[in-house]
C-alpha cells in the first residue's frame, strides 16, 4: 500500500491517490483518530490510521509526503484553545512515524524535518557546490525592489532517474547532488545560465515522474 | 561582533552577554521587539553577505563572528518574516553559531530524538505513542508505572501514571500521547559546551523536578562527578547532532546504568549554574569568541 501524507484540501494529494494503485491519503484528521499504536522498540507493533482505517506498518510499502507541517487550523474537532498545542503534538508524532516506519519514505526525514522543510537551502546549496552545480545567489531585502521575471528550466529527480532538458553533464551532477541529499524526489529550477535557483518537493510530479514514483513506492520496505 | 538573538530579560542570554562584555567583545542583541523593525539586505550564496539593521544600528555581516540564539515566539507577522531571515543567516553564517537552527530541530519531536539517542547506543526508556486506549492500558499493565509527557518541544509538566490511573487512558483517543516506562534513579542534567561538560545531579521526590515547588516537593541540586567515559560519550553524541551547546537529561539507575531522555539544544542553564557554581555562561562566551 502507498500512503500519501497530505491534506484533503490538496488537489495533488488526491490526484496521486487516484493515480497510484492501492494508495490512500493519511490526513491531519487521521492523526487524531483513535487506533494509532507506535511502539519505539517493537516495529511489529505499529499501526497507522489511514483514511479512518487501521493499517499495519508492515503493509505499507511507500510513503509520499505532501506536507511540511501539521497546522492548528486542521484540528477542527478540537477546542480552538487547544488546536495549536495539538497540532504541534501531531507534527512531532508524524516526524517520529516518518523517521521510524519500515516503508520507503519520499523524501526521508532530515534533521527532524520532513516535506519541504527537509530540503532547506543550506542543505542543497552545499550539496550543489560539492557536485559542481553553480547556485544563483539569492537577495533578501526589507527594501522595496522591482522583481525581474526569470526564464527557468525544471528538472525532476525520482530515485536515480532525472527528467529534464539540460545538458547531460548538468543532469549527471543533479543525480550526484540528489544522492548526497538522500533526495528521492524533487524538482530543481535552473536559470538560463544553468545556475540552480531552487529545489522543491512540492511541485506536482509530471506524468513520467509520477509513474516512476509509483513504481518506487510499491517496491517494498527499506 | 557577536549577535545575540534572544527575548528581553532572557536569563541565559543576559549571562552570556555579561560574560562577553567582560571579555571586551562587542555584542548586539536582537529581541522580539527589535525584530519588528529589523531591516536587512542580504545576499545568500556560499555564505551570507550584506547587512542587517536592528534598533537603528547597522551591522555588516562580515563583522559578525558568531551568533547566540534563544529566540522566543515572534510577536507579530512582520517579526515572523524577520525571524525567518535571521534563521537563514544563522544557518549559513561562517562562524560560531550556538546552535544552528537545523541542529536543534530534533528536540521538536521527543520520540524522534529518543530514536536518535538509541541509535547512538544510549539506553532509552521503553516508549509508546498511541491514540489507542487499549494499547495504552496494556503498556501500563506491562510496566506498572509510566511517565506521561508531551511529544513536541512545547514545554509540559512530566507526570506519572500508575494502575489507579487506568481509566484516564481513555483520553488517549482524542490525540497522540507519549507514554514511557518509569525509570528509577538519580536525575542528572549535563550541560555540554564545546569540548567541556558540566554535570549536576538533582534529588527530588517530584516527577518533574523543575516544578517540584508546585508539587509540594523540593529539588536539591549539586555538582556531580560524571565518569569520564560517560562524559566522552555525551560529547560525541552532542557533536554528532551538530550542536555546540546542549543540556542532556539522564538518569543513573540503582544498577548503575545510564538512561538518556532528552537533549535540549537551548538549555536554560542559570538555575543549575547558581546551584553548582558551574561557569556555563563563561564557557559559552569562550566558545563564541573562539
Amino acid at each position: 500500500m502507498i500512503v500519501v501524507v497530505g491534506s484533503r484540501h490538496d488537489a495533488v494529494s488526491s490526484m496521486l491517490v487516484e493515480r497510484w494503485p492501492h494508495a490512500a491519503l493519511c490526513s491531519a484528521e487521521d492523526l487524531v483518530r483513535p487506533g494509532w499504536v507506535w511502539h519505539h522498540a517493537r516495529p511489529g507493533q505499529r499501526t497507522w490510521i489511514i483514511d479512518a482505517r487501521p493499517v499495519r506498518d508492515e503493509d505499507v510499502t511507500g510513503i509520499f509526503i505532501r506536507r511540511s507541517s501539521v497546522y492548528a487550523e486542521e484540528m477542527l474537532t478540537t477546542h480552538p484553545a487547544d488546536r495549536a498545542f495539538l497540532a504541534s503534538e501531531c507534527h512531532a508524532f508524524l516526524t517520529f512515524i516518518l523517521a521510524t516506519t519500515s516503508a520507503r519514505v519520499v523524501n526521508p526525514v532530515s534533521d527532524g524535518a520532513f516535506g519541504e522543510e527537509a530540503l532547506r537551502p543550506e542543505r542543497w546549496t552545499t550539496a550543489a557546490s560539492e557536485t559542481g552545480i553553480a547556485v544563483r545567489p539569492v537577495r533578501v531585502t526589507s527594501q522595496a525592489r522591482r522583481r525581474r521575471g526569470l526564464r527557468t528550466t525544471e528538472v525532476e529527480v525520482v530515485g536515480g532517474e532525472v527528467f529534464g532538458e539540460l545538458p547531460a553533464r548538468v543532469l549527471d551532477r543533479v543525480r550526484s547532488m540528489a544522492e548526497r541529499l538522500r533526495m528521492v524526489w524533487g524538482t530543481l529550477l535552473f536559470d538560463a545560465r544553468h545556475r540552480l535557483i531552487n529545489v522543491t518537493a512540492m511541485r506536482p510530479p509530471s506524468d513520467a515522474a509520477a509513474v516512476s514514483l509509483g513504481r518506487f513506492l510499491t517496491v517494498g520496505h527499506t | 561582533m557577536i549577535l545575540v538573538w534572544a527575548t528581553q530579560h532572557d536569563a541565559p542570554a543576559e549571562r552570556v552577554l555579561a560574560a562577553l562584555a567582560a571579555r571586551g567583545v562587542e555584542t548586539c542583541q536582537i529581541d522580539e521587539y527589535a525584530l519588528k523593525t529589523l531591516r536587512y539586505d542580504l545576499v545568500f550564496a556560499q555564505s551570507p553577505e550584506g547587512w542587517i539593521e536592528a534598533a537603528g544600528r547597522r551591522l555588516a555581516i562580515e563583522d559578525v563572528r558568531g551568533i547566540y540564539l534563544r529566540p522566543g515566539e515572534p510577536v507579530a507577522d512582520d517579526a515572523r518574516i524577520a525571524a525567518t531571515v535571521l534563521i537563514a543567516l544563522a544557518s549559513g553564517l561562517q562562524g560560531v553559531v550556538v546552535n544552528r537552527p537545523a541542529a536543534g530541530r530534533s528536540n521538536a519531536s521527543k520520540p524522534y530524538q529518543l530514536d536518535l539517542l538509541a541509535q547512538a547506543g544510549f539506553l532509552v526508556p521503553d516508549t509508546l505513542v498511541t491514540t489507542d486506549p487499549s494499547a495504552a492500558r496494556a503498556f501500563l499493565r506491562r510496566h506498572g508505572r509510566l511517565v506521561y509527557k508531551s511529544l513536541s518541544g512545547i514545554r509540559s509538566i512530566v507526570s506519572t501514571l500508575d494502575e489507579s490511573d487506568e481509566a484516564r487512558l481513555d483520553n488517549a483517543r482524542t490525540g497522540p500521547v507519549q507514554l514511557q516506562a518509569y525509570v528509577r534513579g538519580l536525575d542528572l542534567r549535563v550541560h555540554v559546551v564545546g569540548e567541556r561538560w558540566f554535570a549536576c545531579c538533582v534529588r527530588s521526590e517530584a516527577a518533574d523536578y523543575r516544578y517540584a515547588g508546585a508539587a509540594g516537593a523540593t529539588a536539591q541540586l549539586s555538582e556531580f562527578d560524571l565518569p569520564e567515559q560517560v562524559g566522552r560519550r555525551l560529547l560525541a553524541l552532542v557533536r554528532e547532532m551538530g550542536l555546540l551547546v546542549a543540556g542532556v537529561d539522564l538518569r543513573q539507575t540503582p544498577e548503575g546504568s545510564w538512561v538518556c531522555f532528552e537533549v535540549n539544544p537551548s538549555p536554560g542553564f542559570p538555575w543549575y549554574e547558581d546551584a553548582t557554581g558551574h561557569q556555563i555562561a563563561e564557557a559559552i562566551a569562550d566558545l563564541l569568541v573562539s
